[in-house]
């Protein structure tokens, strides 16, 4: 396990995400839905992190915010795959940090967890009409922000854990 | 011939100068008539406009009727316990819990509200939640200082609810979006728009007789049968304070 972890405050920082979720904040919203704030949190640490790292941690926030929410669906899946996918991709020289592969990774993943939530609520019979609506919202949303947000936590981490990354 | 010394006179200029007030009196009275009285109308609206029922009397009819339904309502509140009472549908035993509202997800992929009072006020799961207007949701989860109300809109919510208008039966279901769909099991049903939705009057899982709604559209095509689009009464962005209806022990 890499160093971002040995750092034990930095993984706590992990346990801003659900605070976020259920405040969501109303500036941050996007025709009334809010930016996947796990997927803004697990790029920049996978990516700094490494695969096994991300897919934990991705797992961890995943089952704590899967209990603030009642009913079936789960984030887990995906969660854990693309912590795994962006750790690998983390891996690879040069580090990816321009703005643009930020917001594009964020924009990915927030449509894959968007769409997988749709697939598990037609799995259990749930008729959703606004479906297209929160999925664009939210992965235009979370792909905007990510640029910004995403590139603060690469920096500080990488400040923290010198040496990880060149 | 007899007539051909009488020539045809005109009236003489003096006379026709000395009637022509008479003329144009005879002319208003004839526009007056024309007009259906419009000038005499409008004249005397301006002259007893002073004395016309004023904003004060409309109020005092507004606050008598207001005064008469309030008055109607405690009756029939009173009358329906005492029923509901007979008929033993009523358990005895529930209360209303304030709790605030602390965290709201109207849209996205989870819709529901999480308010500040939970399992050690009583509350839990499948416990109604009341806002200002009517039915919110129930609770779906609790723990000992918080709960989580799963909005009618929430695609997993389905809550029964019938439409009195027509005495039917209906299963409201969330669609995610801000009005939920309401299925009913018979066809004809005649539900049209502007129709009441309420929880059931012999529920009692639920609160009876609760406003829910109002159908806005109606689907007669839908299969196997007719749905109708609820307007939901309760305002869910705006409510700040909930009042859960809890069992007390």
């Amino acid at each position: 396990m890499s160093s971002l972890v040995r750092q034990r405050w930095t993984l706590a920082t992990a346990l801003l995400m659900p605070l976020l979720v259920l405040a969501s904040p109303a500036p941050l919203q996007l025709a009334g839905v809010p930016p996947s704030w796990a997927v803004l949190w697990l790029l920049p640490w996978a990516l700094v992190d490494g695969p096994l790292s991300g897919a934990l941690a991705g797992l961890a926030l995943a089952l704590v915010l899967d209990g603030l929410h009642p009913g079936p669906l789960t984030q887990v899946p995906v969660l854990v795959v693309l912590g795994w996918w962006w750790g690998r991709l983390g891996r690879k020289a040069p580090p990816l940090e321009r703005s643009f592969s930020l917001g594009l990774l964020a924009l990915l993943g927030a449509a894959l967890l968007g769409g997988s939530l749709w697939l598990q609520q037609l799995w259990w019979g749930e008729v959703n009409a606004a479906a297209l609506h929160t999925l664009l919202a939210q992965t235009l949303l979370t792909g905007l922000l990510a640029p910004l947000v995403c590139s603060l936590q690469l920096l500080l981490w990488r400040q923290l854990a010198p040496g990880l990354r060149s | 011939m007899a007539m051909s010394g009488r020539r045809l006179r005109l009236p003489p200029l003096r006379l026709v100068r000395a009637a022509w007030p008479w003329l144009a009196v005879l002319l208003a009275f004839a526009a007056v008539r024309l007009s259906k009285g419009a000038f005499v109308l409008d004249a005397y609206a301006l002259l007893s406009r002073p004395f016309w029922p004023g904003t004060a009397q409309s109020e005092w009819l507004r606050s008598a009727q207001q005064f008469d339904r309030q008055t109607r309502l405690q009756q029939l509140e009173a009358d329906n316990r005492r029923l509901r009472g007979l008929l033993d549908l009523d358990r005895a035993g529930v209360s209303l819990v304030s709790a605030p509202v602390i965290s709201r997800q109207a849209q996205g992929w989870w819709q529901q509200l999480v308010v500040g009072q939970g399992s050690l006020q009583g509350v839990a799961p499948g416990d109604a939640a009341l806002g200002p207007g009517g039915l919110l949701g129930r609770v779906a989860s609790a723990t000992p200082s918080t709960a989580t109300v799963l909005l009618l809109t929430d695609p997993a919510s389905r809550v029964g609810v019938w439409v009195g208008r027509v005495q039917h039966h209906g299963l409201l279901v969330g669609v995610g979006t801000p009005r939920p769909v309401l299925r009913f099991i018979e066809q004809d049903v005649g539900v049209r728009p502007g129709d009441v939705v309420t929880t059931s009057p012999a529920s009692t899982l639920l609160p009876p007789n609760l406003t829910v709604g109002v159908v806005q559209s109606v689907n007669e095509r839908a299969v196997p049968a007719p749905e109708a689009v609820v307007q939901l009464a309760a305002p869910v962005d705006a409510v700040d304070w909930v009042q859960v209806r809890v069992q007390r022990p």
